[in-house]
């Protein structure tokens, strides 16, 4: 495994030098995004097994912050960052303390419900720019404004946000407060029981997973300089989340990055064959995906991986 | 006195699953708590873990007033226990599991997962800590429950039909390992259908019937009380014999 991780980023660090080509950097920056958002959403979602699907809360909060200061006050975009992070907690803990009573599903729907009245509220909401979204600076002013002509800074920055997400999210999973979040998934009644402190300890995942979802969020806006309620608050950058953690494994550290590197290349693919046309089969793609993750592999690649890789060694040993 | 439970009750709606039950455990002790299936012994044992809050009564475990109180305040105060059905963690390893316990009293990992293995030799399953715990047959869920419980240290542990379900040889192994948990200084209360188990482990049972306490005493005389017997087999059953 460990040389796996190595050589994966290894490659990650290699890819925007070695595919040196503006289709290839587009693909690449989409993936760490995806990988970024799926990896933040796994530290609730994943490890305590809280399926939010609503966290395009965060992200829209990220996204909007930065392109507001902007165009409120002329600032740089990347001093939105600690406000949508300060703005994300305090959501967290606002919807976080009475939803997060909620079992299974409830919890899930109460989530959506709630994107969804926001994503609402900020189409109707003049000063952010209502139904319009906002814009970033046309034309950078200075470094500080982090306007690049090419893709690659952005990967970089982006790949830098992931490396320490990551980081943090081995530290949780080695500490006390990673055993606690798999112990409220397996069963609450239990780690309850065993002095596990639930509620807090819930709270506590979904204020560190909106805090580095909201800052997937700023990066987006401040690489695209645009954002609209539905980019920024619309169900399908929640329901991505959860497909690329689930389909890679969620409630594992990689799990997020792999769902990535799968489904952002299949999703250009079918961008790229069918053009404006293919709008509509992401949501197929991801309806098939829950289908058959639903249907034959709940633990997602991951597990699939853990499944086949001793009957691999076996027959390689055979052989 | 250790744990003092007064008058306890618990009501769902207009149904009394338990009414103004007692019971008085002294540091040190074993006591038993049987009847028929259905006569509130699990509702009165929630409420003592704490994953219930009775109707009315009170519960005191060493001079604290328990009462109202959640389960992890329970469990930080030192009371342990099992479920009825094993409820492990199924997707962690046998080490994780018993870790989570750990962690109540020693909050760094290196320490917790010393602590964690001590308990696995105990309890006998060191040899397999790193299994998933849903490789694990029902008698070796009920000792990982028992592990994971005495992993928090407790002073008093509540077992849950621990020993239910297990063949004759593992049977005996439980029993060995209960009277090593109480050897070690742990007060333990438990609720259990089989008798040889009671009679063997208890000086003193407690027995329930439709939410009442209709018997207490030593386990040798109170299984021959009148309102014992009828508890279990019935008064038709009876005057028939007679």
């Amino acid at each position: 495994m460990r040389y796996g991780a190595v050589t994966l980023w290894a490659a990650l660090l290699a890819y925007p030098l070695v595919l040196y080509n503006q289709f290839y950097w587009d693909i690449g920056v989409g993936l760490l995004l995806a990988a970024i958002t799926a990896s933040a959403w796994n530290i609730v979602g994943g490890y305590a097994g809280q399926v939010s699907v609503g966290h395009a809360m965060f992200f829209g909060i990220g996204a909007y912050a930065p392109l507001l200061v902007y165009h409120l006050w002329k600032l740089p975009p990347v001093a939105g960052v600690p406000l949508a992070i300060g703005l994300s907690l305090a959501l967290a803990v606002i919807i976080g303390v009475p939803t997060l009573r909620l079992k299974g599903h409830y919890f899930s729907m109460a989530t959506i419900a709630i994107a969804e009245l926001i994503r609402i509220f900020v189409g109707t909401w003049d000063l952010v720019g209502a139904a319009i979204g906002l814009q970033g600076p046309a034309v950078g002013r200075g470094w500080w404004d982090l306007t690049f002509r090419s893709e690659i800074p952005y990967y970089y920055i982006f790949l830098g946000v992931l490396a320490v997400l990551l980081s943090v999210t081995a530290v949780v999973e080695r500490g006390r407060f990673g055993y606690y979040l798999r112990a409220i998934k397996a069963g609450e009644r239990a780690a309850r029981s065993l002095g596990v402190p639930v509620q807090q300890t819930k709270l506590k995942a979904l204020m560190l997973s909106a805090a580095f979802t909201s800052v997937a969020g700023s990066l987006y806006a401040i690489k695209t300089g645009f954002i609209d309620p539905e980019s920024g608050f619309g169900i399908l950058v929640s329901v991505q989340m959860v497909i690329v953690a689930a389909l890679g494994g969620a409630g594992t550290r990689l799990g997020p990055l792999v769902g990535a590197l799968v489904l952002v290349p299949a999703q250009t693919a079918i961008n790229t064959w069918f053009g404006g046309g293919g709008t509509g089969l992401t949501y197929i793609l991801y309806g098939g995906i829950i289908l058959v993750l639903a249907r034959f592999e709940p633990g997602g690649l991951h597990e699939l991986w853990h499944r086949a890789a001793p009957l691999l060694r076996r027959r390689a040993r055979a052989a | 006195m250790l744990l003092e439970a007064s008058e306890v009750s618990m009501a769902f709606g207009s149904f009394a699953a338990v009414s103004g039950a007692s019971l008085a455990v002294e540091e040190g002790e074993i006591v038993g708590l049987i009847g028929p299936n259905g006569a509130g012994k699990s509702t009165f044992f929630n409420c003592l873990a704490g994953d219930m809050q009775p109707t009315s009564g009170r519960i005191v475990f060493a001079g604290v007033d328990l009462t109202r109180t959640s389960p992890e305040t329970h469990a930080l105060a030192g009371i342990g226990r099992t479920f009825q059905v094993p409820a492990t963690f199924e997707d962690m390893t046998l080490l994780d599991n018993v870790m989570v316990g750990a962690f109540l009293r020693y909050p760094q990992p290196e320490q917790a997962r010393e602590h964690a293995r001590r308990i696995l030799g105990l309890t006998g399953l060191g040899g397999y800590a790193g299994q998933r715990a849903r490789s694990l047959g029902t008698p070796g869920r009920k000792r990982l429950e028992i592990a994971r419980v005495l992993a928090t240290r407790p002073r008093l542990m509540l077992l849950d039909e621990a020993l239910a379900g297990l063949t004759p040889t593992e049977l005996q192994q439980a029993v060995a390992l209960v009277r090593e948990i109480h050897a070690s200084g742990v007060t333990l209360v438990i609720v259990e259908h089989i008798m040889e188990v009671i009679m063997t482990l208890t000086k003193r049972v407690l027995v329930f019937n439709q939410g009442h306490v209709i018997a207490s005493g030593a386990p040798e005389s109170v299984v021959r009380e009148e309102a014992v017997i009828e508890a279990y087999i019935g008064r038709g059953r009876r005057k028939r014999r007679q």
